[in-house]
């Protein structure tokens, strides 16, 4: 357990706004990898989802999956917490591989991951805060107390000490991904994933909750993979920005590179140009017809 | 493709999806055992709080409905019961019937029926939703095992509460069936009842507690699985709902048939 003055220190950390600078290459280098992706595929029945994808987090770094629709940035983030078993390639966090792990183990590390979800994913049936503590109740063996004065600090870490007692039905969207996101933090984890937490939201609200990922990053000193589609937020938060377009990594780099990249689709997707595709006249036809 | 190729591929994909959503039932079944009795040991217990809220939903809250309906089976049989035997004059032996067609066939039978269109289809209707809204993946990335979560305290909740309504169902069927044949008869409530005690055997009651507990785990794994394969958001939850209660009700009768047929020849 931590001590009072480090406790302290944790607590001014969470609510002080963030004015750390983006960590640079060679310190990102020095650190290890929380995070790795070795030549995944995936495939939906016949059609190919996500081909070869190559990608690694470093502990500290905030790593932001941009792409548009049918991109596959759900697809992957759900095989990064584990929802979805590696077909071929492998997918190693906290330098765990997934795929070896046995039930028991996979519960350990699953105790080290945080994840919020696009709509938040909160039980309706529950309150906030009975949100907020369900993996302290099923998963340690705190008491009522404790767990209550944890799920409280969570809640104010993400602003929203005195909506405990809400249920989630009564929250707005911004409160639903930051109720999610307490959830998410509860067991102090050393890597949180967000699946488009920015996505629904107005711009002040989508800033807000950016500034949120800062804070939360420098204060507890972890990992954050974003999945987004939302350029400004991913400027704004990311130290790298991966590109994916349909099932393929186009680019992983810092947000500078990214801003500056020749490649026209990143530029597309930046820009936010719509790609004329150019379709073959028969595979045209054949789709239209059914295949006959 | 031809007529003929696409109907062999429809019902062999149906025959298939049939297969699949037994063995994933009998799967799900088999994971709810084992968290039950180990998942203390993995630090994972199935919560004994939540099996009594499943059993207060179930069971206590149905009691009205199971009381109503029960009441009015057995003056139902009676009624029927006195017109048929009456054809032989022998309307006295209606205690007979009644007994044992309650207590070892409507009791669990109207229960089971009732338990499936009103908690299956919400046990059903629940998962779909918490599929939907991701929450069970949710369950799954904090680590917290959905069935051992969603699945058991159901599964176990069922199977004790069903017997449970089919007991009381036993006691209000026989009373409201005695009332009315010692009007009808002329005779007292104590006598229906001390004729009724003299043909049952423990046994029937064990046949019927039996059934009762049997389609409890049935209605409970429909509603699973028929809630967690759902797809097409809410258009979705209400088919798999309405699917959910027609498949248990469509399994209640057909177990019952083989169970009787089993046990009684």
């Amino acid at each position: 357990m931590e001590s009072a003055a480090e406790f302290n220190h944790h607590i001014q950390g969470l609510r002080a706004e963030s004015h750390a600078a983006r960590p640079t290459e060679q310190e990102l280098l020095d650190r290890p990898k929380v995070v790795e992706v070795d030549h995944l595929d995936f495939f939906f029945g016949p059609r190919q989802v996500l081909f070869d994808i190559n990608l690694h987090v470093r502990a500290g770094e905030i790593m932001v999956i941009m792409g548009g629709s049918g991109s596959g940035k759900t697809t992957l983030l759900r095989h990064l917490v584990g929802l979805m078993p590696p077909q071929p390639g492998k997918v190693k966090l906290l330098d765990r591989d997934l795929g070896g792990l046995k039930p028991g183990e996979l519960l350990d590390l699953k105790r080290r991951i945080g994840v919020a979800f696009q709509f938040g994913a909160l039980f309706s049936s529950m309150t906030v805060a009975e949100n907020v503590k369900l993996p302290l109740r099923e998963l340690t063996d705190l008491e009522e107390k404790t767990m209550d004065i944890m799920a409280n600090l969570k809640l104010e870490v993400v602003n929203l000490s005195g909506f405990g007692e809400l249920m989630p039905s009564a929250l707005s969207g911004g409160m639903v991904k930051r109720a999610s996101i307490a959830r998410a933090i509860v067991m102090d984890p050393k890597l949180l994933f967000l699946d488009e937490p920015s996505s629904g939201l107005d711009p002040v609200v989508s800033s807000a909750l950016d500034d949120l990922i800062l804070k939360l990053r420098e204060a507890m000193d972890i990992s954050v993979v974003v999945v987004t589609h939302d350029v400004e937020s991913a400027f704004k938060i990311a130290d790298r920005i991966t590109i994916l377009d349909q099932g393929h990594i186009l680019a992983t780099e810092r947000v500078e590179a990214i801003r500056n990249s020749t490649n026209e689709r990143v530029q597309n997707l930046l820009n936010r140009r719509s790609v004329e595709e150019e379709v073959d006249a028969t595979e045209y036809l054949r789709r239209l017809t059914g295949g006959e | 493709m031809s007529v003929a190729i696409r109907s062999f591929d429809a019902i062999g994909r149906r025959s298939a999806g049939f297969f699949d959503q037994i063995g994933y039932g009998a799967v799900l079944f088999a994971e709810s055992i084992y968290w039950l009795l180990v998942g203390w040991r993995r630090r994972q217990p199935v919560r004994i709080r939540a099996i009594f809220n499943e059993m207060q939903q179930v069971g206590v809250a149905a009691l009205p409905i199971a009381t109503l309906l029960s009441g009015t089976i057995g003056l139902m049989l009676a009624i029927q019961s006195l017109y048929s035997l009456g054809i032989f004059g022998a309307e006295a032996y209606a205690y007979i019937g009644i007994a044992l067609s309650v207590v070892r066939e409507f009791s669990p039978l109207i229960m089971a029926i009732l338990v499936a269109g009103r908690s299956g289809s919400a046990i059903a209707a629940r998962l779909a939703t918490m599929t939907i809204n991701q929450e069970v993946d949710a369950l799954q990335v904090m680590g917290i095992n959905p069935v051992r979560y969603l699945v058991s305290p159901v599964v176990v909740a069922l199977a004790i509460m069903l017997p449970c309504l089919a007991m009381w169902a036993n006691l209000v069927s026989e009373f409201t069936a005695g009332i009315y044949v010692s009007a009808a008869l002329n005779s007292s409530l104590g006598a229906f009842v001390n004729d009724s005690l003299t043909v049952l055997k423990v046994g029937d009651v064990y046949h019927g507690i039996g059934k009762a507990g049997l389609f409890g785990v049935l209605i409970a794994l429909v509603a699973v699985v028929n809630g967690s394969s759902v797809s097409g958001g809410a258009e979705g939850v209400g088919r798999v709902t309405t699917w959910s209660v027609v498949q248990s009700i469509c399994m209640i009768v057909v177990t019952d048939m083989i169970f009787a047929y089993l046990t009684t020849r």
